[in-house]
């Protein structure tokens, strides 16, 4: 992973306030933060701010509690998942289901035969995972923004590597039924 | 045919997260099995959308809102000197290499679509070039750039860590692709040997008329200059595909294929030279008149073994014929239980796919070992020392 200079160190000097210490940590993970945050809230830019500054005020403010007891990336993601989840349960008392912002550059979807490239994909496979199931969606968050590994996102997750399995396996598989039209593409 | 089904441990597969018994018996099951194959291909098209997901940047919004929530002006967070210091050093290595690596875009020539990764290719004979260049006794060669030899030259490359491949005289190869789950060479002329001890469906090779899809074997590729290809497989199975036409392709057995067409039907390379002549004609023919006679000369020539052909001649035939076809492979390994005439007639998936289980075995008399060496040969060469030390020990 990319961030394998946090180390103990950091996170015990955030530990002990040194604002330094948190910036090199908000450096470091704020574009994964903001990533996984904004893929969860439908391509709402808005939302995502608000999460992920959400997720930072509390990793400031709670990072006295963590002791170590499992990786700090597991640690951090779980505030990023229950912050996730938490702002959709909100949400979703307001907005009926389904409902949810446009992607930053949505795109058409192409006929089979037109040439897509890599933006393109990369658009459509946004729209995708927004429309996956929250369960689905954020063991492939994890996987593809972080790249943890299946252990990883299983203790973030709170469930047995096999459910990660599982999960990623059905996610992947409504991915491709989604986007069938991009497999000449893939291939 | 080979234990219960693994679809639910194909991301995994795919992601190096099974354990090696567990990844052998996948690979070992989805060698002969269909159902899990189509899978496997939905899912690995899966994976590589998910790879396509974008980092989004955070805006800076974010952190003044941070910097907002936190307070006062003394609570902010801020660059100190120390970070400051850090971020110009950084910055001055980074213009040192900038203007480096301007220099020598600038010398060679800017491209954009420079290789992103790269095979290592060794000299066998005489002087084969990558792109434009001869190589030493070692080059290497990049995503998008083509290996040719000429009449007095060949080359082995190293297909990342599953395998290598030789390129024989008068050959034009390219490397399409390399990434953990596909590795995908594209031969535009000439002839290549390939042995891969990967799990299968890593290795692809492209070709005017088909893909190989290498399911841990070894095998020769050849591409003539009007884009036919023969491909002739020594270990292992082989898929050859275009769109919705699969052969299966197995040890001591050929297979053709015509642009256009894409892979003809395979066949064992002992079978009656009459019976390849008259499947060549059903393959690859236009007349309809010849196509009854070649079906006539094949049905009655057909071994034990040809239920090979045979069995892959089902879908490709229609109506009375594929009876005929039928009727010919029952006459030499009758359909398991719950296989139907009626089912196969109608080309039900799952029951070719038990029948083809069956007739297997004489496919494969010639041969000692199992008919899914595939798999078993690789895990075997990759773990067989270790657990024969450990014998002997």
């Amino acid at each position: 992973m990319a961030q394998k200079h946090i180390d103990g160190a950091v996170i015990e000097a955030c530990q002990q306030g040194d604002r330094d210490a948190f910036q090199l940590l908000f450096e470091t993970y704020k574009d994964k933060v903001f990533s996984i945050a904004v893929y969860s809230a439908g391509g709402d830019r808005a939302v995502a701010d608000d999460v992920t500054q959400q997720i930072f005020l509390k990793l400031f403010t709670a990072i006295r509690q963590f002791r170590g007891d499992s990786e700090f990336t597991t640690w951090l993601y779980r505030l990023v998942v229950n912050a996730c989840l938490d702002e959709r349960r909100r949400r979703k008392r307001w907005l009926p289901w389904g409902e949810t912002a446009v992607m930053a550059n949505p795109s058409e979807k192409k006929p089979q035969e037109q040439r897509v490239d890599r933006l393109e994909v990369a658009a459509a496979v946004q729209e995708a995972i927004a429309e996956l199931k929250p369960k689905f969606r954020l063991p492939i968050l994890l996987k593809y923004i972080d790249g943890l590994s299946y252990e990883e996102i299983a203790s973030v997750m709170g469930c047995s590597k096999g459910t990660v399995a599982s999960r990623l396996n059905r996610g992947h598989s409504q991915l491709a039924k989604r986007l069938a039209h991009l497999n000449n593409w893939a291939a | 045919m080979f234990s219960r089904h693994v679809t639910k441990d194909i991301s995994a597969y795919c992601q190096g997260e099974l354990p090696a018994e567990a990844s052998r018996q996948f690979a070992e099951h989805i060698i002969s099995c269909a159902k899990c194959r189509r899978e496997f291909e939905e899912i690995k098209l899966g994976i590589r959308l998910a790879e396509q997901l974008p980092l989004v940047g955070a805006p800076d919004s974010v952190r003044t809102g941070i910097e907002a929530s936190l307070g006062s002006a003394t609570e902010r967070i801020h660059v100190n000197r120390w970070w400051q210091a850090r971020v110009a050093a950084v910055a001055a290595v980074l213009l040192v290499v900038g203007g480096l690596g301007v220099w020598w875009f600038w010398g060679r020539g800017f491209r954009a679509d420079l290789p992103r990764a790269s095979w290592e290719v060794q000299r066998l004979n005489g002087a084969p070039r990558i792109g434009e260049k001869r190589i030493g006794a070692q080059g290497q060669l990049g995503v998008g750039e083509w290996l040719e030899t000429d009449g007095n030259s060949r080359a082995q490359i190293a297909v990342s860590s599953i395998g290598r491949v030789n390129i024989d005289e008068n050959t034009r190869v390219r490397l399409v692709e390399t990434e953990p789950t596909e590795h995908r060479l594209e031969l535009a002329r000439g002839k290549l040997s390939a042995t891969i001890w990967a799990p299968p469906r890593l290795f692809f090779v492209d070709t005017p008329s088909a893909v190989a899809a290498d399911l841990g074997c070894a095998y020769t590729l050849e591409v003539k200059d009007d884009g036919a290809g023969v491909l002739r497989v020594t270990a292992g199975w082989v898929a050859l595909e275009l769109k919705d036409r699969e052969s299966m392709v197995p040890a001591e057995a050929a297979c053709e294929t015509r642009p256009g067409v894409g892979p003809g039907t395979p066949y064992f390379e002992d079978a009656a030279p009459s019976f390849r002549s008259a499947l060549e004609i059903m393959d690859f023919g236009s007349d309809g008149a010849a196509k009854a006679g070649a079906l006539d000369v094949m049905l009655s020539q057909a071994r034990s073994r040809d239920t090979l052909t045979l069995w892959h001649l089902l879908a490709r035939v229609e109506g009375n014929d594929r009876a005929r076809v039928y009727d010919k492979i029952a006459t030499f390994v009758p359909p398991p239980d719950g296989v139907t005439r009626e089912g196969v007639l109608n080309l039900d998936q799952g029951m070719l796919d038990r029948w083809k289980d069956s007739l297997e075995a004489s496919w494969f008399v010639n041969n000692t070992i199992v008919p899914k060496p595939i798999a078993e040969t690789y895990w075997r060469l990759k773990n067989g020392v270790t657990r024969r030390v450990k014998t002997l020990q």
